[in-house]
């Protein structure tokens, strides 16, 4: 009985230091110890960053790359250009997920010098609301990008505002050993998919792996086969709010759609994209349309048997050329605290030392600038940077051509309802458009 | 074993020293009791039992199996997320803002339990409504304020209330301040006017009588809420989140995210830093169980 009550009152003299006095017990000491370590604590910490900006041989970097790899690769690529200009980086790391929520708050309060962001869309959004700086000057001095390349780094107003660093094709993604075992031949028209998949599932496999758990990975189909079936214009006024989702255009895309669905892997909104690359990483699939992340579920040594093709051609008079490949890369905030030593790091990062060491450190990324020493790639990797170098349009996946809001509230439920009722499509774009009109409302 | 004890003084009140037979009633009432004591702890027991497994085992295996453990997660975890960096940021800013809490709120309770003001009530009313206002309505306008409000350099590098600890603190302050003073006026209220009255005749100021006559007996109050207050504070991530910039000085509830991949997230990874980040909490918990629920009864019951 006795026992709790004394020990209320050992805890209750602990807890404010202010009423109990100086010195009670050992761990009210503790925690005045910790209070006063604070006080220096915080004044430390502040002091060390204390100057950062003021000094003119400084640089900030606001960055999003917060995977291990990527992040290394950074500060890798941080580090050479300070042996090359002797300018110092503070490289500000944010989680890939938070910093893209963040990213309105962020470049309206107080951003870095420079920042990592997305091509396309999402760049020329920010662009347009004064949120970037134009960096057309440090363009003129780049070199090694394809007009592919430069077209997704220009604004709305026909000036560049973003460096493009690194890259990956969405693409059709097989195993050759299960494809030579078959005897199988790469389509090239829609029909000759359907045909080939028809055959797959003679041969026991599941013909497309597909998964739509967490609502983003349906949207490289939608994708693709809006640029086959209506063209890239089409496709980025569509995403840019200017085109109607009702129109027959659209409805066309959602009944190519629906014909193929039952080639995919079914039961598809309870999968995540991982779990649809083990089943063609198992052999139990014969293809999948995803990123070259997709090599990510995939052992070292059976790399090698990993191949893709491009989406087949729909309407011979649109072509096979565009694909998604979403670019990620840098711009300038739009006062840079020190503007001279931001457009320096622009350039560096767009040249061809940058592109170097980031091959050199993760042999997963494709490089944008086509001057870097490529002899590290993998063959899948340079096959996967001759179709984005042969692509005549690039899209930048549908999340980023549109607006976030957009993406994520309409096109998510969107998409995944039409996959569980593949039937009602008038209803759904019907659906669509209404919601679309309440969000591009400028 | 102090819940032990507790629930045996106050059956004691009612029933005197004999134990309740076992009725068919209170066999259902424990059996259920039982099963929602299961279903709170399956969560937590899941993430642990996850957090201690390979991502290749699971994978390969699903869920719905045994077997692949190891401690990597936790290793990787604590590395890849910083979290001793991040641990540190968390102290940085629930150490001052619970102290900080107790203290405004207990002078508020103050004046609004010894005096008896016509606009007692409206404050009271004020500081409690305030508890029912959804934080996030604020963003903007907060947002806005914290980007105008210059510091000097030596308190924040940002030289701006936006990314500094002192904003957070000050954000966490003012959202704390209602349920405190809610709850400590309601205890001072119960102290005994003559103390009060004996502190006069012995000619002590209203600043003796709030610090040395009042504070100290509210002691158990005040330990109550600030084992309350730190688990709360500690638990606070959306305002880091948004009026942080810097990713270095994010608190370690925030920091959780960088275990999240771009592309690809392990769950066993993130298992094992959410357990990582429980652990305060559960300790605060365990420790302090007593006050946690004197804490939320307190005002309740002292009204």
């Amino acid at each position: 009985m006795s026992r709790p009550r004394s020990q209320a009152e050992y805890l209750a003299r602990l807890v404010p230091p202010s009423v109990a006095g100086i010195n009670r017990r050992s761990l009210l000491a503790g925690a005045a110890g910790t209070g006063a370590l604070l006080g220096t604590g915080l004044l430390a910490g502040c002091g060390d960053d204390s100057g950062s900006g003021s000094d003119s041989k400084n640089v900030s970097v606001g960055s999003n790359q917060s995977d291990p790899k990527p992040k290394d690769v950074t500060a890798k690529v941080m580090d050479g250009f300070k042996t090359s200009s002797g300018i110092e980086t503070a490289i500000n790391t944010v989680d890939h997920n938070t910093y893209q929520e963040n990213i309105n708050n962020y470049l309206q309060g107080k951003p870095d010098d420079v920042f990592m962001w997305f091509a396309g869309y999402r760049m020329r959004f920010f662009a347009a609301k004064g949120l970037a700086s134009d960096i057309s000057d440090v363009w003129g001095k780049l070199s090694g990008f394809s007009d592919a390349f430069k077209k997704a780094s220009t604004g709305d107003d026909g000036k560049q505002y973003f460096v493009p660093s690194s890259y990956y094709p969405w693409a059709m993604f097989y195993r050759k050993s299960v494809w030579k075992q078959y005897g199988y031949q790469v389509p090239t028209t829609l029909d000759q998919l359907t045909a080939l998949s028809a055959q797959m599932k003679r041969d026991g496999l599941t013909p497309i792996a597909f998964a739509d758990k967490d609502g983003w990975p349906a949207m490289g189909t939608f994708d693709i086969l809006n640029l086959r079936i209506n063209g890239y214009q089409f496709h980025i006024d569509l995403m840019a709010g200017k085109e109607a989702w009702t129109s027959d255009k659209v409805k066309k895309v959602f009944d190519t759609w629906a014909g193929l669905l039952p080639l995919h892997q079914p039961d598809s909104l309870g999968r995540t994209w991982q779990e649809a690359a083990q089943s063609l990483q198992q052999k139990k699939s014969g293809m999948y349309l995803l990123g070259l992340f997709v090599g990510q579920q995939f052992s070292n040594e059976e790399q090698d048997d990993l191949d893709f093709f491009t989406f087949p051609e729909i309407d011979p008079s649109i072509g096979a050329k565009a694909l998604d490949a979403p670019i990620d890369g840098y711009m300038m905030a739009r006062k840079p605290k020190n503007k001279a030593n931001a457009e320096k790091l622009l350039e560096y990062v767009g040249g061809k030392a940058a592109a170097d060491i980031t091959i050199k450190n993760d042999p997963a990324t494709l490089v944008a600038n086509t001057g870097a020493d490529v002899s590290g790639y993998t063959a899948l990797q340079k096959k996967a940077a001759e179709l984005v170098g042969s692509a005549t349009e690039i899209a930048q996946f549908l999340d980023r051509d549109t607006r976030p809001d957009f993406a994520s509230t309409v096109m998510i439920p969107a998409i995944q309802q039409f996959i569980k009722n593949p039937k009602d499509i008038d209803g759904l774009t019907s659906s669509i458009e209404s919601q679309k009109k309440s969000i591009f409302t400028d | 074993m102090s819940t032990a004890t507790v629930t045996r003084r106050t059956e004691g009140g009612a029933e005197g020293p004999t134990r309740r037979k076992l009725t068919p009633l209170r066999l259902l009432l424990h059996g259920f009791l039982i099963a929602v004591a299961l279903i709170w702890l399956f969560p937590i027991a899941w993430a642990v039992l996850t957090s201690l497994r390979s991502y290749e085992y699971t994978a390969a295996n699903g869920y719905v199996s045994l077997g692949g453990w190891t401690l990597d997660n936790y290793v990787t975890a604590w590395q890849t997320a910083e979290f001793g960096k991040h641990f540190l940021n968390s102290v940085y800013i629930t150490v001052p803002a619970v102290l900080l809490t107790l203290f405004l709120a207990s002078c508020v309770a103050f004046v609004i339990a010894r005096f008896s003001w016509k606009l007692n009530l409206v404050l009271l009313g004020i500081f409690t409504a305030a508890n029912l206002l959804p934080q996030q309505a604020l963003l903007i306008p907060l947002f806005r304020m914290f980007t105008e409000v210059p510091l000097p350099e030596f308190m924040s590098d940002s030289e701006l209330l936006y990314d500094s600890y002192w904003g957070l603190i000050l954000i966490n302050v003012a959202f704390q301040c209602g349920f405190c003073v809610f709850v400590l006026s309601n205890y001072m209220k119960a102290l005994p006017r003559d103390l009060y009255e004996a502190a006069m005749v012995d000619g002590a100021s209203i600043w003796r009588q709030y610090w040395q006559v009042t504070m100290p007996l509210c002691r158990p109050a005040l330990a109550a809420l600030a084992t309350l207050e730190v688990t709360w504070i500690y638990n606070e991530f959306f305002w880091a989140t948004v009026l942080m910039r810097t990713g270095d000085k994010f608190p370690v509830t925030s920091s959780l995210n960088n275990l999240r991949g771009e592309f690809f997230t392990d769950n066993n990874l993130v298992s094992a830093g959410s357990v990582l980040v429980a652990i305060p909490t559960l300790v605060i918990f365990f420790m302090l169980q007593r006050h946690f629920v004197r804490g939320l009864t307190l005002g309740a019951s002292k009204g």
